[in-house]
């Protein structure tokens, strides 16, 4: 077999195929972030769930790029679905980190594969990136509660709670790697699909 | 012009699970223009390995080690990329589910053309053509999802006629559709016959087309072992069939096979107000006052598809809240939740019911809370059902047949006393049929109640003692 | 008279073009829930808010905009509730109120986006706004896959009840490892098959993809544009300190 590094259209579907599924995972989980209590959750179990399929996805990944482009289609559909563009950014960033990551094990090292998802997984910081940025800014212009909520708000998401957010997307990532590849070896691989 | 000159074929790693995949040795084959040319045998046999090696999915999809040569018009297909043979050759699959790359009906027409960037007067023009030629009217600006596997396949075959390709594979087209279905894919092979297209079908199901072929090429084992044309294929007899492995050429709808749904005598399953309703639908699917069936015996259920019929297997699993009617055998009602404990259905997606990660832990789970000696019980039950060498194999990595085999030992160690099945033969080949309809004897004869929804009519005649038939005038009161 | 795929994908049009939802979809974004802007765009942002519930009117979707008037009522009404609750009620209220309040208008926006796209449109959008295929096809394919994850996992729903396997809550693991396994095992086998069908009519060749799907701007497309290019030059020009009201 040739072993360029151009992806072909198999390579693109199985980005598409593994995108479905840890799309269904994110969406299943964010509808329990619908009640707002449940939000900071989300930097939890998305990274933990999603770390099945994406482990499995990498055993497909052997060309650079595949990794960015999943991490970039994310992006795409929080925009679309109306988290803002923000996670397009941190999507971008993590995208690249977990890429190269991954690049640097030879597409093959299982441990590099860990530690790529745990990057790949603090795109879902982007998330919360409206919740920090500018927040006296916006609700100043609501004067009546603006004050409250600001204060409020502090006490519940203050600055503090944004890089805490980002190490427990980082971490849980690295936890849902390591699920990852406990599934894979205990199911995926005897079943014939890694 | 199709040619194979002394082609070997091994597939290489990561593929040898799939069930499919089998290896050729020394294989020649030519199809002339406008032949067509049908390629059967035994599941195993190479047929689906050769039209792969057709449409290039090996060695670009599927890698392996190729040795001869594959070439159609004088092109080699290993050296040219997967799009260039597209324009050329166009295969219809297997699995209606899996085939489609679009939502919509008229989206999946276009594919082929949009994909090689002609312009757009041209494909409405295409496509315009090919529905009138195959009547498609009523298919089209419609949801794929919503179709029936039939309409499926023959939009399948519909994206290969708008493609222009003149070299048409088919890949056992036919393996989920039911008569009626089978007989429209038939016309449609008709049709490119009459316009002079090459067609190569691989097959189990030969009676649809054999009176259609120019050709028939039997494979075992990776090679040919038999080449009938003309007349000569004419002159088969049922008994040389079977010893090659494969099924009648005979055509015979399920619906004529004429059995009694219940006899004088029999033990009595009789259902009550037994109805099913789809959500937002104005009339029942089915509707039966009062129905009786024959316990302890192998009745097959019958109809076209859409007919209900894997509604009516999960309403009696009591799967359907929506059907509330009551069940009686040997005196006992059964309502919903307890036909839950009476029923196990083996269904068409057997991989969705299987969940551990070996076989033995999937009989484990099925056994009844308290059995004395479990490990003992569950390797009995998978001797029982030949899966005894097969105890730490991980359940999706089995074939079709042996995860079949495998839920039934499930539905045995649950006790449960009725069994379903959905479609147990859909695309086995004549040995695999076979061996499913001894199975469903040997559950007979352990007192199990079979009720099995298929359009095989070999399967019916192989194994079946009584029928319930699906169709309109069966289906009780508001039907009309 | 005889079918004419051309006059149907005329007549399946949609209101507005793709692109022109996109660029909504990222005004509302950056202005409404990112807060770009200040007073000046105080009351463009009123009508920018209102928008995506004009258009799922429009599109006659009257679920979702009932749907979407409730989140924003709950999220207000939390808000108005605030000076009556006491200690961590109030706390709790204020932080779903201030979150709900902030995310709706994007998320309708999405919902009205996601109701009044075909996938084909969708695709077609993408190409027309020259994405690479690198985006599209994976993008294609996901589309086409969500259904089927949605039915696979129903199937097998269905079939752990017909197996009487019930997991008390102890058993959580079990639970996702029975479900998530067989669902992606499915899933990827259909996309395989996927694959090969589609690498066999021509998918990822290196021409240039036609697409039979119609969209193209008309007048409410370009009214809207012209829209959104107005709030983004209110904008500039307030950054550059010039007023305008």
């Amino acid at each position: 077999m040739k072993t360029d590094n151009k992806l072909k259209g198999r390579d693109l579907i199985n980005v598409g195929i593994y995108g479905a599924i840890y799309f269904v995972i994110l969406f299943a989980v964010a509808m329990l972030g619908m009640i707002p209590i449940f939000l900071p959750l989300l930097s939890v179990l998305v990274p933990i769930l999603g770390g099945i399929p994406f482990m499995l996805f990498l055993t497909k990944v052997k060309k650079p790029g595949m990794i960015f482009i999943f991490a970039m289609i994310m992006g795409i559909l929080m925009l679309l679905t109306g988290m803002g563009p923000w996670p397009l950014l941190t999507c971008a960033v993590a995208g690249l980190l977990a890429e190269l990551c991954f690049k640097s094990g030879a597409y093959k090292s299982a441990k590099k594969a860990v530690l790529s998802y745990g990057l790949f997984s603090m795109w879902i910081f982007g998330n919360y990136l409206p919740l920090f940025t500018d927040y006296e800014g916006y609700f100043a212009q609501r004067a009546d509660y603006g004050e409250a909520y600001i204060s409020a708000v502090q006490k519940l998401m203050p600055l503090w709670m944004a890089p805490v957010l980002l190490i427990a997307c980082f971490v849980c990532g690295i936890l849902g790697g390591l699920l990852g590849r406990a599934l894979l070896k205990k199911h995926f691989e005897k079943a014939g699909l890694a | 012009m199709v040619e194979l000159k002394h082609v070997s074929f091994r597939y290489g790693l990561g593929e040898s699970n799939s069930e499919q995949a089998s290896s050729l040795s020394d294989v020649s084959l030519t199809v002339r223009d406008g032949e067509f040319v049908l390629l059967t045998g035994p599941s195993g046999c190479g047929k689906t390995t050769i039209l792969r090696l057709i449409n290039g999915l090996i060695p670009h999809f599927y890698p392996g080690v190729v040795e001869g040569s594959v070439t159609v018009d004088g092109q080699s297909v290993q050296e040219r990329e997967l799009y260039e043979t597209a324009a050329q050759v166009g295969t219809v699959f297997q699995n209606p589910r899996s085939q489609f790359y679009n939502v919509d009906t008229t989206g999946e027409l276009a594919f082929g053309c949009e994909n090689r960037g002609l312009p757009e007067r041209e494909i409405y023009e295409r496509i315009d053509g090919t529905v009138a030629r195959f009547r498609l009217e009523k298919l089209m600006d419609r949801n794929i999802f919503r179709l029936s596997d039939g309409e499926k396949q023959k939009i399948a075959c519909a994206s290969v006629d708008v493609s222009g390709a003149e070299i048409i594979l088919l890949d056992e087209p036919s393996a989920n559709l039911d008569f009626e279905a089978t007989l429209a894919l038939r016309e449609l092979i008709r049709l490119w016959r009459r316009q002079g297209k090459t067609i190569i079908a691989a097959e189990h199901r030969i009676a649809y087309l054999w009176d259609l072929i120019d050709r028939a090429v039997i494979l075992r084992d990776g090679r040919t072992i038999r080449e009938l044309s003309g007349k000569e294929k004419d002159t088969l007899t049922g008994e040389t069939l079977a010893v090659m492995g494969l099924r009648s050429t005979m055509q015979e709808a399920p619906d004529q096979i004429q059995l009694p749904t219940i006899k004088e005598g029999d033990r009595e399953i009789i259902l009550r107000d037994f109805r099913f309703t789809y959500p937002g639908a104005g009339h029942p699917v089915f509707d039966f006052p009062e129905l009786r069936l024959a316990a302890g015996e192998i009745t097959a259920i019958t109809g076209s598809n859409g007919a209900g019929k894997t509604s009516f297997l999960s309403c009696l699993c009591g799967l359907e809240k929506r059907c509330q009617g009551s069940l009686e055998l040997d005196g006992k009602r059964y309502d919903r939740k307890a036909r839950q404990k009476l029923c196990f259905m083996v269904m068409q997606d057997t991989g969705n019911q299987l969940f551990t990660e070996s076989v033995l832990d999937e009989v484990l789970i099925s056994l009844p809370k308290g059995t004395a000696n479990e490990k003992a019980r569950a390797v009995e039950i998978l001797k029982q059902l030949d899966l005894g060498g097969l105890l730490e194999r991980h359940p999706q990595s089995l074939s079709g047949g042996q995860k079949q085999r495998l839920a039934i030992a499930c539905a045995l160690a649950s006790g449960r006393k009725l069994l379903l099945l959905d479609e147990p033969t859909s695309g086995l080949d004549y040995a695999h049929m076979m061996e499913t309809a001894g199975l469903l004897r040997q559950l007979q004869g352990m007192g199990a109640t079979v009720l099995v929804v298929t359009h095989d009519s070999e399967l019916i005649r192989a194994c079946c003692s009584r029928r319930l038939s699906f169709s309109p005038q069966y289906t009780g009161r508001n039907n009309k | 008279m005889a079918y004419s795929s051309e006059r149907s994908q005329e007549a399946r049009r949609g209101f507005l073009d793709p692109r022109t939802k996109l660029a909504l979809v990222l005004i509302l974004a950056l202005f409404v829930m990112g807060g770009l802007g200040g007073e000046a765009l105080r009351s463009i942002k009123t009508v920018l808010s209102a928008l995506p519930f004009a258009l799922l009117l429009v599109e006659r979707q009257g679920k979702r905009f009932l749907r979407g008037v409730l989140m924003l009522a709950v999220g207000y009404g939390l808000l108005f509730a605030l000076p009556y609750l006491p200690g961590v009620l109030n706390f709790i209220a204020l932080m779903c109120g201030g979150i709900l309040t902030r995310f709706v208008v994007t998320v309708v926006m999405g919902e009205y986006l996601i109701a009044s796209t075909s996938v084909s449109e969708f695709i077609s959008a993408m190409e027309r706004l020259h994405m690479p295929q690198a985006v599209t096809i994976p993008m294609s394919v996901m589309f086409r896959l969500f259904p089927t994850i949605g039915a696979e996992w129903r199937s097998i729903r269905r079939a752990m009840r017909m197996r009487g396997i019930h997991l008390g809550g102890a058993k959580g693991t079990q639970v996702l490892e029975y479900q998530l396994v067989p669902m992606m095992t499915s899933t990827v086998r259909i996309g395989e098959e996927l694959s090969a069908s589609a690498l066999t009519r021509g998918l990822g060749g290196p021409v240039r993809r036609t697409n039979i799907c119609r969209i193209g701007f008309r007048a409410q497309d370009c009214v809207l544009l012209a829209g959104c290019l107005f709030v983004i030059a209110v904008w500039i020009l307030e950054i550059c300190g010039v007023a305008l009201w």
